[in-house]
C-alpha cells in the first residue's frame, strides 16, 4: 500500500494506492495521526485505487473517523467501489462513514 | 409482537456440535502453521480450487482470510507449533468452509452476540451516535491492527450459517450462490 498527499486549498486529500489489509492499514493510521498533530483539520481519503480491504482497513477507517469525529475536524471518505464497497455494506457502515463518490463532491461538501 | 419478530432476526454466532455444516465428507483438507505473514497466502491457496463465478471481487478470498486470521492469531496466538486446518468445498452454488485452531476456543461468543445485537439495534434506528459505541468489538485480548469487524461481515456474508464446536475452537460456515440462469431464450418467451 502507498499512500500519497496533495492539498485543495485548506483540504489535504489521502490518495491510498493498493491492498488495505492486515499487514499494512495501521499505515493509514499513523499517517492521519502524524497529520492530526500538524493541526491538519480536513481531510478526504481517496480509495479510487484500493480494490482489496480486510477487517483491519475497516477498522483503521473507524478509528479514523472516529478520531475525527471526536476533534469536530471534518473528514469525506471517497471513490469506494468492488469490494471495498461489499465489504462496508456487509458490515453496514455506509451511513457511519462520511462518504461521496468523488473527490469533486468531496471538496464542495467541504465547503458547505 | 412485531418487536419480538425483529428481535429474532437478529442474526448469532451459533455454538452446536451438531451441525450439519461439520459434516466433513467429499471437503479438501489442508492445515498450515500459525504463521501471521502467510496468512494470505494460504488463503490464496484454498480460495484457488473456488470456481470463479463465487469469487465475486475478491470477497471470498477476503472472507476467508478474516476465518484464519482468527484462527492463526486470536486462536492459535501466532504461536508456530500449533496448526490450523482447514476443511473446504467449492461450487458455483457454494462455499463451505471449515477452520480448526488449537486454542482454547472462542471464549467472548456471547459477550460478542450481546455486543452486536445491541449494534444491530443502532443500525435499525439509524442511530449512528449511539453506533459509534458499537462500530468495533474489543476483546480482552484485541490490540491495534484487531478491526473489530470481521464477524460482524462474516455473519452477513455466510448466510447459510456461522457455527462453532463446543470448545469453540473449530468454526463452519456455508455461503449459498444463486443458481445462474443459462442464457438461452425460448422463442416468444419475454418473461
Amino acid at each position: 500500500m502507498e499512500l500519497k498527499i496533495r492539498k485543495s486549498g485548506e483540504t489535504y486529500i489521502i490518495d491510498v494506492n493498493g491492498e488495505m489489509d492486515l499487514y499494512n492499514s495501521y499505515k493509514l493510521k499513523e499517517l492521519v495521526t502524524r497529520m492530526l498533530e500538524k493541526k491538519v483539520g480536513r481531510f478526504i481519503i481517496n480509495l479510487e485505487n484500493v480494490d482489496y480491504i480486510d477487517s483491519s482497513g475497516i477498522g483503521a477507517l473507524i478509528y479514523i473517523c472516529s478520531t475525527i469525529k471526536k476533534m469536530n475536524l471534518k473528514l469525506i471518505i471517497t471513490n469506494i467501489h468492488g469490494s471495498v464497497k461489499k465489504v462496508i455494506e456487509l458490515t453496514k457502515l455506509m451511513g457511519y462513514f462520511p462518504i461521496t463518490q468523488t473527490i469533486e463532491d468531496a471538496l464542495l461538501k467541504m465547503e458547505a | 409482537m412485531r418487536a419480538e419478530a425483529s428481535k429474532n432476526k437478529v442474526k448469532k454466532i451459533l455454538v452446536d456440535e451438531n451441525s450439519p455444516l461439520f459434516d466433513k465428507t467429499n471437503m479438501l483438507h489442508k492445515e498450515f502453521p500459525s504463521d501471521f505473514r502467510q496468512i494470505r497466502y494460504f488463503t490464496l491457496l484454498i480460495v484457488q480450487t473456488a470456481p470463479p463465478d463465487i469469487k465475486d471481487v475478491n470477497l471470498l478470498e477476503q472472507q476467508i482470510s478474516e476465518i484464519i486470521k482468527n484462527a492463526v492469531k486470536h486462536g492459535n496466538k501466532c504461536n508456530m507449533e500449533k496448526k490450523v486446518r482447514v476443511w473446504y468445498s467449492f461450487s458455483p452454488e457454494h462455499a463451505h468452509l471449515i477452520v480448526e485452531d488449537e486454542g482454547e476456543g472462542f471464549k467472548d461468543l456471547e459477550k460478542w452476540n450481546s455486543f452486536n445485537r445491541t449494534r444491530q439495534e443502532c443500525l435499525e434506528k439509524q442511530n449512528f451516535e449511539a453506533l459509534a459505541e458499537y462500530v468495533s468489538y474489543r476483546g480482552a485480548a484485541a490490540d491495534d491492527n484487531d478491526g473489530g469487524n470481521a464477524l460482524f461481515a462474516a455473519l452477513e456474508y455466510w448466510d447459510g450459517g456461522f457455527v462453532f464446536n463446543q470448545k469453540r475452537n473449530c468454526v463452519a460456515m456455508l455461503k449459498k450462490f444463486p443458481k445462474r440462469r443459462l442464457g438461452v431464450q425460448v422463442d416468444g418467451d419475454n418473461s
